[in-house]
């Protein structure tokens, strides 16, 4: 099935700033895919471009086999939902619902009847003559959606749409946008920068960094196979050591002159390394554990901090070698200032091998 | 619109702008100086040898700063009883003593004169009283001016001060009592030094409108000449080099004060370090004896403020030659009214100046809703310009650009942008529309500067194109904005004085024009009936801009 949405070798730079670089993505029918990413790494640009609000200095965004590039918004058919909403002040509910039916010029009625089908989708039933300013913050959100979802658009593009929300509703509001989109099944771009929501709602994620498609895939292959350091990094929690590539293809850490030998640590190494290369090794907390001191391949360090979260228990190792480590562990393992032993426990997650930038050798 | 299209557009509109606004003025720099037959400071030289205009220049100055001191006399106490007491009424009276700042200032000259003049209620009554043979005074000269100054300007220290109050952080006055600091002491050390943003702003504000002032000077100044007066007195003696030389110094002195303005912000400075404190809640006056007191002294007060203008309201029911020497007027009627609407040439001027106010309203609303548009669509170099074009002509004395547009458009010379407009009807709608740029163009901005832009792109998201987006998401939100630039602006227009005195036609003559001829001929219940209907048009103006304003 040849893909909905194509995106092929997007440019853009504001004056001297490049904020998009040599991007290129395709999203298939009915995909859930979220744009994730620090601020300022250009995806609510690239949403914005897609969208039509913003023109690329090169390269062509194709859908559904249509170019529509250099295509004004209102000619292209896609709902969005903006981070502030940007609902009409001046109308009630119902009549910000009906713009978009209106401006194609759907017969009265059929509008009536669109907008009862599409405010109990989003629970807001008997809001229909409200003013937008007497609603709370998450019914607005859900008109929003309502709006953008009234015209039967072919893309729906989601502009940080939970960030106005406090904590909690925005856990609720999450589930009623995820679900109210599955019950369409429309195709839908949903820009966001926190991790789990990427992960709540995506059915694949795309990270970007600095105008660059970092990776593109599912939640499991972007936290288990990152493909970089920033992924690895972005996505979940992770700790990073120098070393070494050794013979056996294990990494050496803390083999130096002035501390003596070091230990040899497995990963999985993305990219072929040689032995004598310098490296990162990427480790979760949960591929890390405390042991008793002294054994085999272990680094020894002093338990800095102590913090617990419910489904585990971190604790931040400063090493012998220099550097901090982050190990999940049991609540009673051990206390802050007591000396500990960190061994990696590759069988639940494996390490991760990355090369090391010239000059970034500690 | 495409950028190329819009910045075609942007330079399109200030051209025009550059046209209307500052070429006039350029061309009267340039005939000032003896240009284009030779560049001279001759006429330059012939006002610095005339002593008369060394003592209009200095005049001007120092009723400036008189009118600075005496309206701040008034206005801050003022602010400071309303925003600090509790009273009953206050907040209705707190809204009437900001009215004279959109009345007319013609309206308020008349409607003192009427009160205190040589033959007003006041001085009648003390006649009567004293047994005088004549009136005990003559309402003219340095004095008259400064009292109506000091009663119309008061309004912005009265403002100005009381938006500083209510920003200023009631923790810093509590810090400063918890440090030890008693009540006249935390006035003078605390509350002042901060409102001080708020002072200089409305200080320069009065002083540019007095500067500017006409209306005052022109009725009772007589032999008393400032250089609005001058100007306008050289331009009907025929001395039009020297009355373009007056308007020059005028200007620069105008610019001088608009550049002053432009370093100090008035809306910014009061709270320091950007903290959104609480203002300080108001003293209820507990004590029955205070209390009402303060009620008296706040009604008495509005009294004698509005008490000119119920002057205005008694005489539009004296019928003519009835009132001569009682104390009281002996008959009331509506013959004023009746012959207004019953006389063709009585309502002619009422008819000129609704029209010209409505066409120049329009298209200072069409122009300024357009510079402000491309203004922030373009920022830039050329979005600065266009800003700054609009905001000119608030700073220029109204006298100034009078003299610049008859400069300007009394010469058939298209080539040079020049065509002859002085004489026809299209002079003075044109002047009205210069002046109400800045109006209807700082309203337009600050609508536009609220506008959410993601709520334009919502609308193109959901297929309408821009013509509907405009007409159906972003005029509506800025219906607000625009109505209450365009009020003040109609208000303005109708009522002004001091460029129509300079341009004016007979056919083409508006209501403070017939105004004047009235008081002229003493038929002062005639002129009364403009000015009340000049006074309620306007009060109905500033109210539907006050409660656009609060949206």
């Amino acid at each position: 099935m040849p893909p909905f949405l194509t995106l092929t070798d997007l440019d853009k730079s504001f004056g001297e700033q490049t904020v998009l670089e040599d991007l290129s993505l395709e999203v298939a029918e009915g995909e859930v895919l979220v744009l994730l990413g620090p601020s300022g790494s250009g995806k609510t640009t690239l949403l914005r471009m897609i969208a039509g609000f913003e023109r690329p200095d090169a390269g062509t965004i194709v859908v559904a086999g249509e170019e529509v590039t250099s295509e004004p918004p209102e000619k292209r058919n896609f709902g969005m939902v903006f981070q502030h909403y940007a609902l009409f002040p001046h109308l009630s509910v119902e009549q910000n619902v009906a713009f978009g039916l209106e401006s194609r010029r759907v017969p009265k009625d059929e509008i009536h009847r669109r907008v009862a089908e599409l405010l109990p989708l989003v629970d807001l039933e008997g809001f229909e003559k409200r003013r937008v300013h007497e609603i709370s913050g998450g019914q607005q959100q859900r008109v929003a959606l309502a709006r953008a979802l009234a015209p039967d658009p072919r893309l729906l593009l989601l502009d940080e749409p939970l960030s106005n929300l406090d904590p909690t509703l925005r856990e609720r509001t999450r589930r009623q946008l995820r679900r109210a989109i599955q019950q369409i099944g429309i195709t839908a771009l949903w820009v966001t920068h926190e991790q789990e929501e990427a992960f709540d709602v995506g059915d694949r994620v795309a990270l970007l960094n600095e105008g660059r498609l970092e990776q593109v895939g599912s939640p499991e292959e972007l936290y288990l196979e990152p493909r970089s350091r920033f992924v690895a990094s972005f996505v979940g929690r992770a700790s990073s050591l120098p070393g070494v590539m050794a013979d056996d293809g294990r990494v050496l850490i803390g083999d130096n002159r002035f501390r003596g030998r070091g230990v040899r640590w497995p990963g999985v190494a993305s990219g072929s390394f040689a032995p004598g290369d310098e490296v990162e090794l990427m480790l979760r907390p949960q591929g890390l554990s405390l042991a008793d001191r002294a054994a085999g391949e272990a680094l020894e360090g002093t338990v800095l901090d102590r913090r617990y979260a419910g489904e585990a228990t971190y604790y931040l190792i400063e090493l012998e070698i220099g550097g901090e480590l982050l190990v999940a562990a049991l609540p009673d393992s051990s206390r802050v200032g007591a000396r500990v032993a960190v061994v990696p426990r590759p069988e639940v997650s494996p390490a991760r091998i990355f090369g090391r930038p010239r000059g970034d050798g500690s | 619109m495409r950028p190329e299209a819009r910045r075609i557009a942007g330079y399109g509109v200030a051209a025009l702008l550059t046209w209307l606004v500052g070429y006039p003025l350029l061309i009267t720099l340039m005939e000032a100086l003896g240009l284009p037959r030779g560049l001279s400071l001759e006429h330059f030289a012939e006002f610095a040898r005339r002593p008369d205009e060394w003592q209009a220049l200095w005049r001007s100055l120092w009723i400036s700063a008189a009118s600075v001191a005496l309206a701040g006399a008034v206005g801050i106490p003022l602010a400071f009883v309303f925003a600090r007491t509790e009273f009953p009424g206050r907040r209705i009276l707190g809204a009437l003593v900001a009215l004279p700042v959109a009345l007319p200032p013609l309206v308020g000259v008349i409607a003192f004169l009427f009160l205190y003049g040589e033959s007003g209620f006041v001085s009648r009554g003390l006649q009567s009283l004293l047994g005088l043979e004549q009136a005990p005074w003559r309402l003219s000269g340095p004095a008259a001016i400064l009292l109506v100054h000091a009663y119309s300007m008061y309004v912005y220290f009265y403002l100005f001060t009381r938006a500083g109050l209510a920003r200023l952080d009631v923790a810093m006055l509590e810090a400063s009592a918890s440090l030890g600091a008693g009540r006249v002491a935390t006035l003078f050390r605390v509350t002042l030094p901060l409102l001080t943003p708020a002072l200089v702003g409305a200080s320069l504000l009065t002083f540019m409108t007095s500067l500017a002032s006409f209306s005052a000077p022109y009725i009772f100044g007589g032999g008393f000449r400032v250089m609005t007066t001058q100007i306008v007195a050289s331009k009907l003696n025929g001395e039009l080099s020297m009355a373009q030389v007056e308007t020059v110094t005028l200007a620069i002195l105008a610019f001088l004060g608009l550049w002053a303005m432009r370093r100090v912000d008035p809306g910014r400075s009061v709270v320091v370090g950007g903290t959104r404190g609480v203002a300080p809640s108001r003293r209820v006056l507990r004590r029955p004896l205070v209390k009402a007191g303060a009620a008296t002294l706040g009604w008495g007060l509005a009294l004698l403020l509005l008490l000119p203008h119920l002057t205005l309201l008694l005489i539009s029911f004296v019928p003519p030659g009835t009132w001569t020497v009682e104390a009281l007027p002996p008959v009331l009627d509506t013959s004023n009214y009746e012959s207004l609407i019953s006389t063709p040439e009585r309502l002619r001027p009422v008819v000129n100046s609704v029209w010209m106010a409505i066409a120049a309203t329009v298209g200072a609303v069409v122009l300024g809703l357009a510079a402000a548009r491309l203004s922030l669509k373009l920022r830039g170099r050329l979005g600065g310009a266009l800003e700054t074009l609009l905001s000119i002509p608030w700073a220029v004395p109204g006298t100034v650009f009078a003299i610049s547009l008859a400069t300007a458009f009394s010469v058939n010379a298209p080539a040079m942008g020049r065509v002859v407009l002085v004489g026809t009807p299209w002079i003075l709608p044109l002047a009205y529309l210069v002046r109400s740029l800045p109006l209807t163009g700082r309203s337009s901005l600050a609508g536009l500067r609220q506008l959410d832009p993601a709520v334009e792109e919502a609308s193109a998201s959901l297929g309408a194109g821009r013509w509907r987006t405009w007409r159906r998401v972003t005029l509506p939100l800025l219906r607000p904005a625009v109505a209450a630039g365009a009020s003040l602006a109609f208000i303005t227009a109708l009522g002004d004085f001091v460029t129509s005195i300079v341009l004016y036609t007979y056919d083409t003559r508006p209501i403070s024009i017939e105004i004047l001829s009235s008081l002229r001929l003493q038929e002062t219940g005639v002129a009364a009936v403009y000015g009340v209907l000049l006074m309620a048009v306007s009060a109905t103006a500033f109210l539907v801009w006050g409660r656009e304003e609060r949206i």
